[in-house]
């Protein structure tokens, strides 16, 4: 027997054992009460089952006391559908998940290092009061921050999800404000760059942190946060469907997946979904629905822009990212913020090898002096700017309507198309019709002794000429379709680009507008 | 009380609902007309008309109300 070896190795169990414990029984009460699960319990949510490997357990905090086990933070790897995943979980029961200077500076750190270093995707379960103030609250503040440096070393490189359980207040919103993907739990999760009590301090405003950075505001109005989410459970769920569309890193391919959805079905209904009249608003979601992969289709910030649809599917397996205007809000217009939103996500799957799928049918860019107010000319560019810049294999659908700027940032002819086909109906011009006849027959028009008459005989014959077979005749379009043939179009095309290559003139980086 | 706003510039092509109507979540309240779109306004939630605040013609800027729900 060797006394001093078991009495050591009982001594890890115990150390181990006390930081499993988190804050204790009461304070994971507390946590339960609130409609919370603990960081360990959502980590067991997040991996496939015994996959979880922790590290820096015994962690505590950096004075040495056993008062914050394993420094409020629970990190390691485990898998995720069989793929290696990372994470940094906060855990609110041990002062309220603030970020203390082991938890930070060695534990999360490490995580982002070694995640990095292996090419997987890093997953923060958020849930903290932010920055530990005791800690941080001096000038030792100069040494902070790289965090958000390494996250956008990381960015493009491996994928970034920010799971918003609780709060985020200050600094750390940041954490979600660069990363790819920021699901956010109803009524219990917040962030906002100052917490309601700072913000009472500095500026004497009084507002509740669910007020001012709940979902409500950040999947509705800000656009910071993607899905909104019932609870915990459902937020790990999203979390990994997410991850189930998007490679490991950018230097591997999409994953494909078995659906079982033939890829030359031809699609049912779309004549009873897309309206004969092209001014009639509907649903562009039951399109994608009846063309893509039976349930594969994965909404992302669905409540934000709703005038762009954005989000995955796949088609005939094949993992994609589907951009389609909206024609039931605003007509499918597109405005600042839809074009920021198409934007940011044409630059996620171009930078995760996701294919693009383009279902246009758009009556151009919102015009008029309220736009230009809030500068739609350099939020516009960013979504020229992302689809001409992206290499991935881009297939374009011209559904109804292609008018103007909207055509182009719809990744028209000129945005290196693979495939861009029309339905019969589709209008593709630089305007309407009125719009073309008011500038170039204006003189005409004013001068004719029935100017109505004559308007409307200039409109009816430019009308003749907006037609996709005019395109098609030129070969600026590949073919015109019968719609019920458009996923086998796209799942063909997506095979013909699997090899792409775009090879650009070197440079340090481009200068998107922002 | 719920305002119901123009989610853009536009004019009312036609108003599809008058005040005292007990209308659905969902329900079509008037339709505006802009960038050669007809666009729907719907009533974010049931309730009753209280008011309606335009005419067909109309030109109605962003963020005006159309509609009060009660």
């Amino acid at each position: 027997m060797n006394d001093d070896f078991d009495a050591r190795v009982a001594d890890l169990k115990a150390r181990r054992q006390r930081n499993l414990a988190m804050g204790g029984e009461e304070k994971i009460a507390k946590q339960h009460e609130r409609g919370k699960l603990t960081a360990r319990e959502r980590i067991d949510l997040l991996f496939d089952a015994g996959t979880f490997v922790e590290l820096g357990l015994l962690a505590q905090n950096r004075d040495g006391s056993d008062t914050a086990p394993a420094d409020g933070v629970v990190t390691g790897h485990g898998d995720v559908d069989g793929r290696q995943v990372w994470v940094i979980a906060y855990d609110f029961t041990v002062m309220a998940g603030s970020m203390g200077a082991v938890g930070e500076q060695f534990k999360a750190a490490r995580v982002r290092e070694l995640a990095l270093r292996y090419r997987k995707p890093i997953v923060w379960l958020l849930d903290s009061a932010g920055a530990r103030i005791q800690e941080a609250s001096g000038s030792t503040f100069a040494g902070t921050g790289w965090l958000f440096a390494d996250q956008v070393v990381m960015s493009g490189v491996i994928p970034q999800v920010a799971a918003m359980l609780g709060p985020c207040a200050a600094g750390t919103a940041y954490i979600p404000g660069l990363a790819d993907f920021v699901p956010m739990v109803k009524g219990t999760s917040s962030m906002a760059l100052g917490g309601a009590r700072l913000v009472k301090a500095a500026t004497g405003e009084e507002v509740t942190d669910h007020d001012m950075g709940g979902s409500q505001v950040h999947c509705y109005e800000s656009g910071v946060g993607d899905n909104e989410v019932a609870n915990d459970a459902d937020c790990i769920a999203t979390v990994r469907r997410f991850l189930s569309y998007l490679p490991s890193s950018n230097t591997e391919a999409t994953p494909v997946v078995e659906t079982g959805d033939p890829a030359d079905r031809p699609v049912e209904g779309l004549d009873k979904i897309v309206p004969a009249n092209p001014r009639a608003a509907y649903d562009v979601r039951r399109v994608i629905r009846a063309v893509f992969d039976g349930e594969s289709w994965f909404e992302v910030k669905p409540a934000w822009a709703k005038n762009i649809v954005i989000g995955f599917a796949r088609a005939g397996g094949q993992a994609v990212g589907i951009v389609a205007n909206q024609p039931m809000h605003k007509g499918g217009v597109l405005d600042s913020d839809a074009a920021d939103k198409a934007a940011r996500f044409i630059r996620m799957c171009d930078a995760f090898n996701v294919p693009l799928v383009y279902l246009m049918d758009v009556p151009g860019f919102m015009v008029g002096s309220q736009v230009e107010k809030d500068g739609i000319i350099r939020h516009g560019a960013k979504m020229l700017y992302a689809t001409a810049e992206a290499t991935v294999p881009k297939v374009t659908v011209i559904m109804r309507k292609a008018y103007g700027a909207g055509y182009y940032v719809m990744n028209g002819k000129g945005y290196q198309p693979d495939t861009i086909v029309a339905w019969p109906f589709a209008e593709i011009s630089v305007m309407g019709p009125e719009g073309a006849v008011n500038i170039i027959f204006n003189k005409q028009v004013e001068a004719s002794d029935n100017p109505e008459a004559t308007r409307a005989e200039l409109v009816a014959k430019i009308r003749e000429s907006i037609n996709p077979y005019l395109a098609a005749g030129w070969a600026m379009i590949d073919d015109v379709i019968d719609p019920a043939e458009t996923r086998r179009v796209i799942v063909k095309s997506l095979e013909q680009a699997r090899d792409k290559k775009i090879d650009r003139p070197w440079r340090k980086h481009g200068n998107i507008p922002v | 009380m719920t305002e119901v706003k123009a989610e853009l510039v536009g004019n009312v092509w036609k108003v599809k609902t008058s005040p005292g109507a007990q209308v659905a979540e969902e329900e079509e309240l008037l339709i505006l007309e802009s960038m050669k779109m007809e666009i729907p306004v719907t009533a974010p939630r049931a309730g009753t008309v209280r008011e309606v605040r335009v005419k067909e013609g109309e030109v109605v800027k962003e963020g005006q109300v159309l509609v009060v729900l009660e």
